[in-house]
């Protein structure tokens, strides 16, 4: 029985990744999330690293690594930087969408650009119809003299403001039993009909843009569609597993490990009674549970992504990572935060925005809800 | 020192290494100088000559020969100025196999750091680096502290075997030679012959002075100084209006300075960076690891101000404040403007 | 042309970020750096970058030549991963205990024998000893110019080299020609990140290990033996001071150190 072990290039990647961030995200951290700013500089910055297109082979300009190296890169941008890892991750459903049902012609288009993160992508399936209810999308797009033309809105879409690229999933039919048949386009943002909506205030995740996109008799070619008409629901869930779920519990495990890091700081340092706020009973418990939390998720997180690269469905496994991840990271700050005291709930702190951004998560990539549903229906069945 | 008198009946020899610096005498010039001085003051039996390599520096050398110096070899050529490595060392390496010195020191400025291992090497002999302390045993050994691991760890070394034993001095830490009525004998050098044979491969062309911003560290009475518990540009020019206020100098930490919050890095203080001796330090937001501590640490009086209780840098206090030094500073800004407003109104 | 070859002088060094918890053995009077991390030290990455950027210009190779022991040479692979054609350690018993001079024969041993070269770079200080030595000296023994301080560096096609060295208050602008040993501040240039490719790409870059019989070094020229400098009594500095607490609000805390600039004369 094998422990959890990274390869020496996989912790040489991890160390590199995380002087970068370290050097160049985490002092603008703070600022991202008062100006709800995301920061293009430093997302051209990471492409030039590789972490736009690190599963993307090197023919189309990637890294040519897996989803694993993907995940270590979310945790330590997650760490410091949630929202941006966002944007990144979101980013990659995009990238991946075209990687794994594009023709050659398609990826041979957009993939140099997405992988080196000159272009930014995005997936939009949500509609103000819901995001749990993916069958339930309204937006239509019809056949018309060898085009499509695509109408209809879509909401809570990551990078909405600046994805050049976005796959967006629309009604085109009906299947053999009639119910509604969803395909995928990919439609850059300068098309005719074509624009990003209102940009959402959010509570967390604030180093992204989240809004929606608007497809007003939006006319895009025949090679436009991608991965086959009739195709895209059964795309877009697969993408929300192997590329939604994991990074969303990547970050997840980011936030904490943050508020671990953070509250070990802090019990270290802060006197009370004449010595360290660590030497206190109390403190130790909520600092164990919070490691105890982070050993699990890291289990479960890197265990789910070995399992789905070694070409196993996951799907429970998945969605009990991102579930417990996710969650976990808001015990683990509302922990750091009330051994904080005081200081906890001082903006100058972060960990207030540890707790905004670990709420957010839990209702990106399927909500702890739907995460259930999922591991149960696995299990039952 | 009867333990130092050499076998070869000659006197115990200590020589410096002056520079011309902008037409002056550096300032670490004088101050191992001055060291030196010192230490052949406390052994006994002992010569101290300095040497000064440059061009138009016959008044330097005087100088030299009027702060303590027995003799001053002096170097005087246009081909000495500006300074290059391969020419002062020429000339040095030379001087130091005719005359056979047994300690040589140099001041650790920009080009003594340089020069000092250019002669060493050639003189396969030991040197000990940025040296912050010296002294000479009875038997005319020196030893020499440098500080290393960030200031944390001081170390004495020892060049046993080898003559001279060299050391480059770290600038600020010794106080200089005074002016006296003395003077030593300034012998002239025949350079032509000192730098025959020499290939010399570089080319110094020009010389480019930058005036700093601010009143200088050196010599400033008032110290102000900041540390990472700043956290940002615009909080810095509090204190940089706090020592414009007291006349002072703004000095800061290496962290500060790696964040670019003040003017350049000859404000940092620090190991690696500037001593000061203030009348008054005033330190904030300074967590006082010891690679600046050993720069302040002849200052007059030292007051930190600091939020974390736990801060190493109230050890090394006299006065130590536990606040955010934004309490602390705007209201004695105030406080001194008005003890200066009302000097004169005071009955 | 077809480029020059650089060699740039690395060390791995106990991670500045640790420095404060350096202990002094009281036993041994040793120093216990016991789980203290390895890194490449922070001026070799400038002097790396530096090469890397001439190696973009011109084309040619980048060697980096280190003298750490053998265990420490995984870390010259994370250099590798910044950028550098091959890595050579140059480790062996015999070259413990040395001082700059000594060190800086087994470099300029082992340069000589990824000879021919056209540059040596080097950070201007380790950031645990800082003598600011190596360059000047190693340039000494390999008998080429050499220049410390180094702020800016160009270098045209036929070798000629224009260097900017820092002075107090200012600079000096110095002429030579390769072959040349530079050392260089970190002032010169902003290195640039490891990317993912690199990473991978180091996994198939050579690390060659050399040791005092590979490199032909007259063993009493080198490590303990041939030190010309030998270390003594190891202490940590105490600056202490009295240490007096000042209480009280800002408002009294602000008066009592106007009392204090007062008495020490440097106000009103």
């Amino acid at each position: 029985m094998a422990e959890l072990k990274f390869t020496q290039q996989q912790e040489m990647l991890r160390k590199a990744v995380r002087e970068f961030v370290e050097k160049d995200v985490k002092p603008v951290a703070a600022r991202l999330d008062v100006e709800s700013r995301f920061p293009m500089d430093i997302f051209v910055k990471m492409g030039k690293l590789g972490f736009a297109g690190v599963f993307v082979p090197p023919q189309y300009g990637g890294a040519g690594l897996g989803m694993t190296e993907r995940a270590i890169i979310l945790e330590e941008l997650g760490r410091h930087a949630a929202g941006l890892a966002m944007a990144l991750m979101t980013h990659h459903l995009g990238v991946d969408a075209v990687l794994s049902y594009g023709t050659e012609e398609q990826k041979k288009k957009y993939l140099p650009d997405l992988a080196s993160g000159r272009k930014i992508s995005g997936l939009a399936v949500t509609e103000p119809t819901g995001g749990s209810d993916v069958a339930g999308q309204l937006a239509t797009a019809v056949r018309d003299n060898g085009n499509w033309v695509i109408n209809g809105r879509k909401c809570f879409i990551t990078n909405s403001s600046n994805a050049e690229v976005n796959v967006i999933t629309a009604r085109t039919g009906e299947d053999a039993k009639g119910r509604p048949a969803f395909s995928a386009f990919i439609v850059e943002n300068a098309v005719e009909g074509f624009s990003p909506g209102r940009e959402e205030d959010k509570v967390g995740l604030r180093g992204s843009s989240t809004g929606d996109l608007l497809m007003n008799g939006c006319k895009v070619g025949d090679a436009s569609l991608l991965g086959g008409e009739g195709n895209g629901m059964k795309m877009a869930l697969s993408l929300f597993t192997k590329i939604g779920r994991t990074g969303m519990a990547a970050i997840g495990l980011g936030i904490i490990r943050a508020c671990l890091e953070d509250g070990v700081k802090f019990a270290r340092e802060r006197v009370l009674y004449g010595k360290p706020l660590s030497k206190l009973q109390a403190i130790q418990f909520e600092i164990a549970r919070i490691r105890i939390d982070y050993e699990a998720a890291r289990l479960l997180t890197y265990n789910a992504v070995g399992l789905k690269e070694g070409g196993a469905g996951a799907d429970a496994e998945i969605a009990a990572a991102k579930y417990f991840a996710t969650e976990g990271a808001v015990r683990a700050a509302k922990r750091t935060m009330d051994l904080m005291g005081g200081y906890g709930v001082i903006n100058e702190y972060p960990v207030g925005r540890y707790m905004r951004d670990a709420l957010t998560t839990i209702s990106c990539g399927g909500t702890s809800h739907i995460m259930q549903i999922i591991v149960a229906g696995q299990t039952l069945n | 020192m009867t333990g130092v008198a050499k076998a070869a009946g000659r006197k115990y020899a200590i020589w410096i290494v002056a520079e011309q610096a902008g037409g002056k005498l550096a300032p670490v010039s004088l101050e191992i100088l001055g060291q030196a001085l010192r230490m052949a003051r406390e052994a006994g039996a002992c010569d101290v000559a300095a040497v000064l390599a440059g061009k138009d520096a016959g008044g330097l050398a005087e100088e030299l020969a009027l702060s303590g110096a027995d003799k001053v070899f002096l170097a005087d050529d246009p081909r000495l100025s500006p300074y290059q490595n391969d020419t002062h060392g020429a000339v040095l390496t030379r001087l130091i196999a005719r005359e056979d010195p047994d300690v040589v020191l140099f001041g650790a400025s920009a080009c003594g750091e340089e020069l000092a291992p250019t002669v060493a090497a050639r003189l396969d002999t030991g040197l000990g680096a940025h040296c912050t302390d010296l002294d000479l045993s009875a038997g005319g050994l020196l030893r020499m502290g440098v500080l290393g691991f960030g200031g944390r760890v001081h170390t004495e070394m020892f060049c046993p075997a080898k003559r001279p034993q060299m050391a480059s001095v770290k600038p600020g830490m010794f106080p200089p030679a005074p002016r006296g009525e003395r003077k030593g004998t300034v012998v002239r050098e025949d350079v032509a012959s000192l730098l025959e044979g020499e290939r010399i491969r570089l080319r110094a062309v020009k010389i480019v002075r930058e005036e700093p911003e601010g009143v200088p560290l050196e010599g400033a009475e008032v110290v102000v100084a900041g540390g990472f518990g700043i956290g940002g540009k615009e909080p810095w020019t509090l204190l940089e209006e706090l020592a414009r206020e007291l006349s002072g100098a703004v000095g800061c930490t290496r962290p500060a300075l790696d964040e670019g919050w003040t003017s350049g890095d000859h404000t940092m203080i620090g190991t690696s960076g500037r001593t000061v001796r203030p009348k008054v330090y005033l330190g904030f937001g300074i967590s006082g690891s010891p690679h600046h501590t050993v720069g302040i640490k002849d200052a007059g009086v030292i007051v930190s101000v600091n939020s974390d209780p736990r801060a190493p840098a109230f050890d090394s206090s006299d006065y130590c404040v536990v606040s955010d030094f934004r309490r602390i500073v705007p209201a004695l800004i105030r406080e001194i403007r008005k003890v200066k407003g009302d000097g004169l109104r005071d009955p | 042309m077809s480029g020059f070859h650089i060699v740039v002088l690395v060390k791995p060094v106990p991670d500045p970020g640790w420095y404060d918890r350096v202990e002094i053995d009281p036993a041994t009077g040793a120093l216990a750096r016991q789980g203290m991390p390895s890194v490449l030290n922070p001026s070799d990455r400038h002097a790396l970058e530096e090469a890397l950027a001439l190696q973009e210009r011109f084309g040619g190779r980048v060697t980096l030549v280190s003298m750490t022991p053998e265990s420490s040479a995984e870390t010259l692979r994370e250099a590798l991963a910044m950028g550098g054609d091959e890595a050579v350690v140059l480790s062996d018993r015999a070259f413990g205990g040395s001082d700059s001079l000594a060190t800086s024969r087994v470099l300029a041993a082992g340069i000589a024998k990824v000879a021919p070269f056209d540059l040596v770079l080097a950070g201007n200080e380790s950031a645990d000893g800082g003598t600011v030595h190596v360059p000047s000296q190693v340039g000494e023994l390999l008998g080429v110019a050499h220049l410390v301080n180094v702020i800016r560096l160009e270098v045209d096609a036929d070798g000629s080299v224009r260097a900017r060295t820092r002075i107090e208050n200012g600079y000096v602008e110095v002429e030579g020609a390769l072959p040349m040993v530079l050392g260089v501040r970190r002032e010169i240039n902003t290195p640039r990140y490891t990317s993912l490719m690199g990473v991978i790409a180091s996994q198939g870059k050579p690390i060659r290990v050399l040791g005092a019989e590979d490199l032909g070094v007259d063993r009493s020229g080198v490590g303990m033996e041939g030190s010309n400098m030998r270390p003594g009594k190891l202490s940590r500095p105490g600056y202490r001071r009295k240490g007096e607490r000042v209480k009280g609000d800002p408002e009294e805390t602000v008066a009592r150190i106007v009392g204090i600039l007062r008495a020490e004369g440097v106000l009103g």
